[in-house]
């Protein structure tokens, strides 16, 4: 029996004992719900104020990400990709850049390798910052935002200085990188190694043992290592379940074999787990940072390949082929041979894959993106029933979706 | 690995190892890849080989499943080829959970049918949307926007524009 006393909120009244006799409240959580992380809405059945069943329900931030990838030229895509999982940007230029370049048989130079690097652990730092940062502000920890929001603000200025853009760079590109890393970029990301060591102290001295932060994680949505694999979780949700899985170390992709790093992991399978899981992540990617600015190698950071990347502009006025080159390269762009490939990328939130179809077109015939989003967003029923409404809070937010990415 | 009775072609691109195997025996073959250790459905989806003159296509639908196996680590791509409107094949949800969400979605792009799944609607696009938006017959650009019938004022008609 069921009655509905507002819009979107029901009762229904199943007989079961619980706290309020039985009485089932259905709500809306979200889909405008600022600890939503995005638009995402939950239908919940709340017994009292715990969580009987959940459905999650997502698609409001669909923007037909896959479609336009269909309409566009190989090059003209890169941009698109920038879009989908809106935290970390050159992360998903990097999936698309490595399938394409499988498809067309390329090897990018080293030096495009190691800023590839670069750029993927600066973004994977500020993903984790962004996180800590609303997930704090969610529990209570304000002054979070403020910390974090600053180091973030330092990372964005970098992506500034070397891609002329702050978010969505479009650095990295089938073929290489945008163009090569300026003395001052390096100057800021050596002077950014120094100082964020002690700036994840100052986040650990914050957070780590602070008894309001500590109550509202340890033991709250716990989700054990065999529930993660089996539903597919990926990232810091399925480290901080104590499994070791991690794409960079797994399977290395743009020279990850090469640095010395540790896979972050927490047996505490927990929201605060995942958190610790995150904390050393911060901490390893500043060790790859500075693995890679020390041993940056010198050489082109562009494939010398005039079919798939535009020629100098010097070379534009004294030769006719590069102008044909250049001519043919924005009015038809290339094509690639026919074939599918399946490369995947670790991002702040998991496996980012990308999944490209050709037909040996100027255009895809398929591209797909496996984004972490949604499929770890499909354990958040696991993880949180039978908590506390207040509890899912917490658990939306460790869990670290990005809608974007999630609806693309 | 799968039984060779199952496989009907198999080969690699770019570097992938893939198999393609008869659309009645995908949850045969599956499942005896699970039994093998490849655990973990990373994604799944569907191509339409529409006006695809690449090669000759056995079908206009191409459902794809990649499996990885987690501890070697090594991957592999089972392909199955459906026709039909709208086309029919055997969901795996309660062989690997996450095809629940991956099922939904093929579904709500490409209009591919899985049977016996739990819960087979939409979950991208709201639940009223007419047409699978990823089938290539389906336009770009082509679709009003919505909620127009409410500011049509709004909208300079094609003679005046």
């Amino acid at each position: 029996m069921t009655d509905t006393i507002a819009q979107g909120v029901t009762v229904t009244k199943t007989g079961d004992s619980g706290a309020f006799g039985g009485e089932l409240l259905t709500v809306n959580f979200g889909p405008h719900h600022p600890s939503t992380h995005g638009v995402l809405r939950l239908i919940v059945e709340l017994d009292g104020e715990q969580v009987r069943s959940l459905k999650p329900v997502i698609g409001y931030l669909h923007t037909g990400i896959e479609k336009q990838m269909e309409a566009l030229r190989w090059q003209q895509g890169v941009t698109v990709t920038d879009r989908h999982d809106y935290l970390s940007p050159p992360i998903n230029n990097l999936a698309y850049a490595l399938a394409v370049e499988r498809l067309m048989g390329v090897v990018v130079p080293p030096r495009a390798d190691a800023l590839r690097v670069i750029m993927s652990e600066l973004t994977r730092l500020s993903s984790h910052l962004v996180w800590m940062g609303t997930s704090g502000l969610e529990l209570g920890a304000m002054s979070m935002l403020m910390y974090c929001f600053r180091e973030r603000d330092t990372i964005l200025d970098m992506n500034e200085e070397i891609s002329g853009f702050r978010m969505h760079t479009s650095y990295i590109r089938p073929g290489g990188v945008m163009a090569d890393a300026t003395p001052r970029f390096l100057e800021m990301l050596d002077q950014f190694i120094c100082d964020m060591p002690g700036h994840v102290d100052e986040y650990e001295n914050l957070l780590t043992n602070n008894p309001i932060w500590r109550a509202r994680t340890i033991g709250i949505g716990r989700l054990s290592a065999e529930d993660a694999k089996v539903l597919g979780a990926t990232g810091p949700m399925l480290r901080g379940s104590g499994v070791a899985w991690d794409l960079r170390k797994s399977m290395p992709y743009s020279g990850y074999e090469n640095y010395d790093f540790e896979i972050a992991t927490s047996d505490m399978c927990d929201c605060y787990g995942r958190y610790l899981v995150r904390i050393k992540e911060m901490r390893e990617a500043v060790k790859i940072l500075r693995q890679a600015l020390d041993r940056l190698p010198d050489g082109p950071v562009n494939v010398d390949d005039r079919k798939m990347l535009p020629p100098p502009r010097e070379e534009l006025e004294t030769s006719m082929e590069a102008v044909i080159h250049h001519f043919k390269l924005f009015t038809e762009g290339y094509s690639v041979p026919p074939g599918d490939v399946y490369v995947a990328v670790e991002s702040g939130r998991g496996e980012n894959g990308c999944y490209v179809v050709s037909d040996g077109t100027h255009k895809p015939r398929r591209v797909k993106f496996r984004s972490a989003s949604f499929v770890n967003l499909q354990a958040l029923e696991q993880m949180a029933l039978n908590h506390m409404i207040a509890d899912m809070v917490a658990i939306i937010g460790t869990a670290d979706t990005v809608l974007g990415d999630c609806d693309r | 690995m799968i039984s060779e009775s199952l496989i009907v072609e198999e080969g690699v691109s770019a570097g992938d190892r893939w198999v393609t195997v008869d659309a009645s025996s995908i949850r045969d073959a599956l499942a005896e890849l699970k039994k093998d250790g490849f655990t973990l459905l990373v994604f799944l989806t569907c191509v339409d080989h529409l006006a695809d003159s690449s090669r000759q296509w056995p079908a206009r639908y191409e459902v794809v499943y990649e499996l990885r196996n987690l501890e070697k680590p090594e991957q592999i791509r089972v392909r199955t080829f459906i026709e039909g409107d709208p086309p029919h094949i055997d969901s795996v949800h309660d062989l690997f959970p996450p095809a629940n969400w991956e099922e939904r979605e093929t579904y709500d792009m490409f209009g591919i049918v899985f049977n016996d799944h739990p819960d087979l609607s939409r979950i991208l696009m709201p639940d009223d949307w007419v047409g699978h938006p990823l089938r290539r017959d389906y336009p770009v650009g082509g679709e009003v926007v919505e909620f127009s019938e409410e500011h049509e004022t709004w909208q300079t008609p094609p003679e005046k524009a």
